[in-house]
């Protein structure tokens, strides 16, 4: 009884939360100014708006934006998890082997929790040790970058005592513009809708 | 930033330029920009069950949470964050609401000390960041929150504090400093709003190694543990569900914040 009484006041709470928040006072406006040419076209949907610089695996400088007019498949990972990760990589696998001629210029993004231990270097490593292609970018970036682009992506995480990070696992589809179009919670999940999301960003 | 320059000018001299900085410093400072030490210590945070206990290194914590008016003066320097100029990805559209169309020549909101609300997580993070701060922490938080209100002994006063505030409704927010002061010369961290905290997102609900179920689970076996003496947890477990329905560019009108700084 006590349980269903906290239950259904939390409940309350957080619907009264999405009903307060009040009416659209403006939308749509133009864009404020943004550091780089390249990023002043960008939807306001469009992630690639966090300008952040990133370190990709072979060490060179890399911003999102770069990801533009790409289809996009993309995660969040470290490469010292020895459970979740590598079933999280495999289902990106299991999904690129399904690719064909049209998906050519589909990346895969794995942006890395841990921003003390997956130096470039290490990403490299981890790439080749997992045999991944020229079409997948491993990223490492400072704390409030991971942090940042946690939230636009949604996906929580904590890190632990002993270094490690709990998070959630998923997987997300951008389209050409950075804007997500499908996102999958979830280890060990078949590639059909992915696939099916990606079929309709290409 | 004042840094001594480092030249042959003799130990006194450079004393007497440090302490005309400070004082310069000093009278600059609005007073809603103080802040408080928070002590090093260590607490139990709600969500790690009974036995862990939770280092908290010394830092320093706003006063009082972010007015109104601190956020216009925000909005000016900073007009990408502007209701009509933010981006939607970083704030949805319930973002500064409750302000006037015209707020920029608003005299009222310029005076107005009420916390702001209707701010998303990447507002705050932002408004933090120029002031040359921080948003608190996850722990930082609930720690510098569990100190009394300054004169109390009796745990049970905070507790009536939150319970009375959760109970009530408050569709208009009084000014900052009107519910309580803690321990540590922090006001209303009850009373008046929900904050954000920089790691809301940190309670982890779909991973490997806690089922979405269990970590639900773990939020009741809190909430079942709760006798009438301890109403206190039953206030956590409402805010720690409160904070894992949210996400980052969420508004709402019982949401503001305030700002934490490191010690080096």
């Amino acid at each position: 009884m006590k349980i269903a009484v906290v239950f259904s006041f939390a409940v309350l709470l957080s619907f009264s939360a999405l009903a307060q928040s009040g009416p659209a006072k403006s939308c749509c406006s133009s864009l404020a100014a943004s550091p780089t040419t390249k990023q002043q076209d960008l939807l306001e949907t469009s992630i690639y708006q966090l300008d952040h610089q990133w370190k990709d695996q072979y060490n060179q400088p890399f911003q999102l934006v770069e990801l533009k007019g790409k289809p996009v498949v993309m995660t969040m990972i470290f490469t010292h998890c020895e459970y979740a990760c590598p079933m999280m990589v495999n289902d990106l696998k299991n999904i690129e082997v399904q690719l064909t001629k049209k998906h050519k210029d589909v990346e895969f993004v794995l942006i890395s929790f841990d921003h003390l231990r997956d130096t470039p270097e290490r990403l490299l490593e981890y790439a080749k040790a997992q045999g991944l292609g020229e079409n997948w970018i491993l990223l490492h970036g400072d704390a409030e970058q991971v942090k940042e682009i946690s939230l636009v992506l949604d996906i929580s995480y904590e890190q632990m005592e002993n270094g490690a990070f709990a998070h959630a696992n998923k997987k997300l589809v951008l389209d050409k513009e950075g804007t997500i179009v499908f996102e999958l919670e979830g280890l060990q999940t078949k590639p059909k809708a992915i696939l099916d999301a990606l079929n309709k960003v290409l | 930033m004042l840094k001594p320059v480092e030249t042959n000018i003799n130990m006194s001299f450079k004393r007497i330029i440090w302490i005309i900085g400070v004082l310069l410093i000093g009278t600059k400072l609005p007073a809603q920009d103080e802040m408080k030490l928070i002590p090093a210590g260590s607490y139990k945070p709600f969500i790690k069950g009974a036995t862990e206990k939770l280092v908290v290194e010394a830092f320093m914590l706003d006063k009082y949470a972010v007015t109104n008016a601190d956020f216009l003066e925000f909005v000016k320097a900073n007009p990408a964050w502007a209701p009509d100029k933010v981006k939607a990805l970083f704030a949805d559209p319930g973002y500064l609401s409750h302000w006037p169309e015209d707020y920029l020549g608003d005299k009222s909101l310029e005076a107005n000390k009420a916390p702001v609300v209707n701010v998303s997580w990447f507002a705050a993070n932002a408004y933090c960041k120029w002031k040359n701060k921080r948003l608190p922490t996850m722990h930082e938080w609930e720690y510098a929150a569990l100190a009394l209100p300054k004169g109390e002994t009796d745990s049970a006063s905070l507790t009536r504090i939150n319970t009375d505030w959760y109970s009530r409704k408050t569709p208009q927010h009084a000014e900052v400093g009107s519910s309580y002061e803690n321990q540590y010369g922090i006001w209303d961290m009850y009373g008046l709003i929900w904050e954000w905290v920089y790691d809301f997102n940190s309670v982890v609900s779909n991973d490997a190694s806690r089922s979405s179920e269990e970590v639900v689970a773990g939020l009741f076996c809190g909430s079942a543990s709760l006798n009438a003496s301890d109403a206190s947890d039953y206030a956590s477990f409402i805010r720690f569900s409160y904070r894992g329905s949210l996400k980052g560019k969420y508004t709402t009108r019982n949401m503001g914040f305030r700002c934490a700084k490191s010690i080096n």
